[in-house]
């Protein structure tokens, strides 16, 4: 099993959204978050007041996935969180070694 | 272990047969009354015969020892699943030491038999002692009853030791049971409102009724306590009856003491008509809105108890507070038919309140002072609006009226209470769909009518606001303009939630034009409340589906709102809208990104003010709409006019108001300087229309300064044929038009002869110069200039944030002026005391050099300090 988390522009969240569920993913987890890599941050001034922004508003979706899936997930978001500019995010990939349903704790893929 | 006399797995047998005859007969409609006191009995029973049964194996008998039933179980009110609260009284320590092996084998089998039994243990000595740690305990001894054991030594304490005890500590009791209660209702934010309610611990839950019942105890004898009428108190015990159907059934559906009632167990327990007799068939809402009416006499009940207070004598720091309180807001009307009292306004002249006029002026107070209703002015109001019978006055509400009322600093202290009551839905029978409205929705925490509420409260509270979140949205709030249109908007924007309609929008617009040709909204008025609904999730979408660090997005955005003063509305509503979901739904997250959405427009929509220019040829409806009110005016003079004016001319100006103006045009011929002079809520507005010339600007801004008016607002627009319309709205700091009205005529004289260079400004101005600059600012505002060469096509945008004083603009207005620096436009505004200027400039027709920026900067920084 591996656990596939990506970093994604929080205007394009309701299109990988829509895509993962086509593909068939049902669960995931989504978090509002807040960082840079190299897109760094911008300021703006409102009534002589400066707000920078150096940590962008990102969203980070995770979800744990068989290893068969994971190519087709990745692929998904790649597809449609790209828009070419920087500040797209990225995509991480972890093992995860146990799953467990906490209602009836099933093991193993059949818990995701 | 050896058993108890009587077999265990007889009595078990016998517990679960006796248990599903009492669910049957309640599943058969035996009423929870009922229900509870067989689950009450057969406990009883039980715990008796395990006793009897315990003491028999022990060769022991109680004496220096009862058994006692406390809290629900003691007053009868035993729900399936839930636990026995049971106090083992001794007579002394020896006593307790002796019994405790029979305790704990007495516990063990009530568990065997299915009663999950919370026990203490005290003496009676420690019974008379206050555990201040523990006032549940005591709040649950309060409906002690006897069960089994020894009776003298529970008559002893019922009789003699407890109500001394309890007598002297009334007011323990009163303070932690007043903490523990608002504690609850907060936890549940105070309203009755959630789509998925708690029926025992919620607001207007049976824990409410608890709360009331012991707070009658301990408050008892008190002579100034203003009882329950017959009428009240059969309302609260079918409330009661209701909610307690309704655990139970909760408890029975659940196989445990669970009281959430969820969607699915709402829709079950509709299909069922749980609690009703009518024999009505009702949908899972429709069902609901019983429910929350039966919550709400509940919660009503409690609060009218919690709002008492205990007797004793008022504090030296209470007097002095309760006396400033009085100075400062009792202020009764002329008419003497309220007064502020306490802090809550109290009704002096009960017939006056068959006069709906009266009634709403206490709303007006209320919204304009944030003083809230006292309950007696509260039950008043009540009692008249269920008595259809009584003679009613002037019952349809004015649009002046309510806009007062919307307008004020606190519309939701009056909004809530007039909903309460009932008096929102007669003034605005289409808030009455969504009236405890349950709509299913996953985010959504309460019903409709709580969501609106709250929104309004939210934007309340942001005159000081409660955490990092409102800190931003704050100024906005403050500063904003028609608040009263808002408040309107956000009474309105799920009405159509009510409705059987698709999409709630076009349900709510059409609630609003109901609304709006009986109260006579002006079109202007509604247009904007229009746009408002339309629009109200426009910017939360834009938020989260939108990059809106993207120019073109922000550029769409904006084209799409229109004005700013439209984006600070759009902004709060959206602020508010969000933040009344639920409490976690205005994450920091997402009240950053509104606001970075907010300035990106705000400033697109003053670097863009220059570029967008009219082509009045283009706008052929609005012609026709000017043509129409200037009475067959040439539509090619009328064309002259327009164009070249900003954009935003057309976006903050009314038909009625172009119309005007172009009526002041058109007598240019016959005196080359037009003015007019409006009042406003907060000052004047000053409309002047004249041919373009140096230090225009300043010169009229001197004027104002030398009245003592204080500029808030001003906006300075040309059009192609160099024809200038400055508006100004100040305010008359030393109210001299106002209480003279003869000075006036005067102030308009002294306006043309200086501009018509009949009289000079500095004479004027050095009369005010002195006393004016003296006052040190409250908040101190740093300068700071701002030169943009890249806004416009032909002018350099300069913005001034700076301490606001008199004479401000007429000081910069001269500056640009001595450096022959033409404004192009002008856009004045002031937060508090900080002023935000800016201005579109050309030097001889052209975008100002980089030497002529830094001459500027040095000579308005030298000007401004």
């Amino acid at each position: 099993m591996m656990k596939v988390e990506a970093i994604i522009q929080p205007s394009r969240f309701e299109s990988v959204k829509d895509a993962l569920r086509e593909a068939g993913i049902e669960g995931m987890t989504v978090t509002e978050v807040r960082g840079h890599g190299r897109q760094k941050g911008h300021t703006e001034v409102y009534r002589g007041r400066e707000y920078t922004v150096d940590l962008l508003p990102k969203i980070k979706l995770e979800v744990v996935l068989p290893d068969k899936l994971v190519d087709l997930v990745v692929d998904t978001i790649l597809k449609t969180a790209k828009t070419g500019k920087i500040g797209d995010g990225k995509i991480f990939l972890t093992r995860v070694d146990e799953a467990i349903r906490i209602r009836n704790e099933e093991r193993g893929e059949s818990a995701l | 272990m050896s058993g108890p006399a009587t077999p265990l797995s007889v009595l078990a047998s016998r517990c679960e047969e006796e248990r599903a005859c009492i669910r049957k007969a309640f599943e058969n409609r035996a009423g929870a009354k009922k229900t509870l006191l067989a689950l009450c009995e057969l406990a009883d029973r039980n715990l008796q015969q395990v006793f009897k049964d315990v003491l028999k194996l022990h060769d022991s008998k109680a004496e220096g020892f009862s058994l006692l039933a406390l809290g629900g179980y003691g007053r009868r009110m035993l729900f399936p699943y839930s636990d026995l609260d049971i106090l083992f009284l001794f007579a002394n320590e020896k006593v307790e030491e002796e019994f405790r092996p029979l305790i704990s084998e007495f516990s063990r089998t009530m568990w065997d038999l299915g009663f999950r039994v919370s026990s203490a243990g005290r003496t009676i000595e420690e019974c008379k002692r206050i555990e201040e740690d523990n006032a549940e305990f005591h709040l649950a001894l309060l409906d002690r009853r006897f069960l089994d054991g020894d009776q003298g030594l529970f008559e002893k304490l019922d009789q003699r030791i407890l109500p001394p005890s309890e007598r002297q500590a009334r007011p323990f009791l009163f303070l932690q049971l007043h903490r523990l209660t608002k504690e609850r209702l907060t936890r549940y934010g105070n309203t009755i409102f959630h789509l998925e309610p708690n029926v025992k611990e919620a607001p207007g839950g049976l824990r409410d009724y608890q709360a009331a019942y012991w707070l009658r105890q301990i408050l008892g004898d008190r002579k100034d306590l203003r009882g329950s009428s017959a009428a009240e108190e059969q309302l609260a015990a079918d409330a009661v009856e209701f909610l307690s159907s309704i655990r139970c059934f909760l408890h029975y559906s659940n196989a445990r003491n669970d009281n959430a009632l969820t969607y699915e167990l709402q829709a079950m327990a509709a299909v069922k008509s749980l609690g009703v007799t009518d024999g009505i068939e009702r949908s899972a809402a429709e069902w609901m809105r019983i429910y929350f009416r039966h919550a709400r006499t509940l919660n009503r009940q409690l609060l009218r108890y919690l709002d008492q207070k205990m007797a004793g004598p008022m504090s030296f720091k209470e007097r002095f507070f309760s006396a400033a309180r009085s100075v400062a807001k009792t202020e009764p009307p002329a008419s003497g038919d309220f007064a502020v009292r306490g802090g809550q306004i109290e009704i002096l002249n009960q017939q006056a309140l068959s006069d709906r006029r009266v009634m709403y002026s206490l709303f007006v107070e209320a919204a304009r002072t944030g003083t809230p209703l006292a309950p007696q002015a509260e039950r008043s109001i009540s009692y008249i609006m269920t008595h259809s019978e009584l003679p009613v006055l002037n019952q349809a509400i004015e649009w002046d009226t309510l806009k007062e009322i919307l307008a004020g600093d606190f519309p939701g202290v009056a909004l809530r209470p007039m909903h309460r009551l009932g008096l929102l839905m007669e003034i605005l029978p289409e808030f009455r769909v969504i009236d405890s409205l349950v709509v299913r929705d996953f985010y959504h925490r309460y019903t409709v009518d709580e969501h609106s509420l709250r929104t309004i409260e939210h934007l309340q509270e942001l005159a000081d606001p409660p955490d990092e979140r409102g800190v931003s949205f704050a100024p906005l709030w403050r500063t904003l303009d028609r608040r009263d249109l808002l408040i309107f908007s956000l009474l309105l924007h799920d009405a159509g939630k009510g409705m059987p309609i698709e999409n709630h929008v076009t349900g709510s617009l059409e609630a609003l034009e109901s609304a709006a040709e009986r109260l006579e909204l002006s079109p202007e008025e509604q247009a904007e409340v229009h746009f408002l609904i339309e629009q109200h999730l426009a910017m939360s979408a834009t938020v989260q589906r939108r990059d809106i660090f993207d120019p073109a997005i922000v550029s769409g955005f904006a084209e799409n709102v229109g004005t700013l003063e439209r984006l600070q509305r759009l902004t709060l509503l959206t602020y508010a809208d969000i933040h009344a979901v639920n409490p976690e739904a205005l994450t920091p997250w997402k009240a950053e990104m509104l606001w970075q959405l907010f300035v990106a427009t705000s400033n697109h929509f003053s670097r863009t003010l220059d570029r967008n220019r009219l082509h009045a040829s283009d706008e052929k409806s609005m012609l026709e709409q000017v043509r129409a009110l200037a009475k067959g005016a040439n539509t090619a003079d009328i064309e002259r006019f327009l164009e070249g004016f900003p954009r935003r001319y057309l976006a903050v100006h009314s038909a009625a108001e172009i119309a005007r103006h172009f009526a002041m045009y058109q007598k240019l011929s016959v005196s080359s300087l037009q003015t007019e002079l409006t009042p406003e809520r907060h000052g004047f507005s000053l409309t002047l229309l004249t041919a373009d010339r140096p230090a225009l600007f300043s010169t009229i801004s001197g004027v104002l300064a030398s009245w003592g008016m204080n500029i808030i607002k001003a906006d300075a627009f040309a059009n192609a044929a160099g024809v200038v319309l400055d508006t100004f709205h100040f305010s008359d700091l030393h109210r001299t038009l106002e209480l003279n009205p003869t000075e006036t005529q005067r102030f308009m004289k002294s306006l043309h002869d200086v501009l018509q260079n009949k009289a000079a400004l500095e004479p004027l101005l050095e009369s005010r110069d002195s006393a004016s600059r003296a006052r040190p600012p409250k908040i101190a505002v740093q300068t700071r200039l701002s030169f943009d060469d890249s806004a416009s096509a032909h002018s350099t945008l300069l913005e001034v944030i700076v301490q606001d004083r008199p004479g401000l603009l007429y000081d910069m207005g001269s500056a640009l002026a001595r450096l022959a620096c033409n404004i192009e436009v002008a856009l004045i505004d002031t937060e508090g005391q900080k002023a935000i200027d800016v201005f579109y400039l050309t030097s001889q027709g052209k975008k100002l050099t980089a030497q002529k920026q830094d001459l500027l900067r040095e000579v308005l920084q030298g000007t401004l300090g």
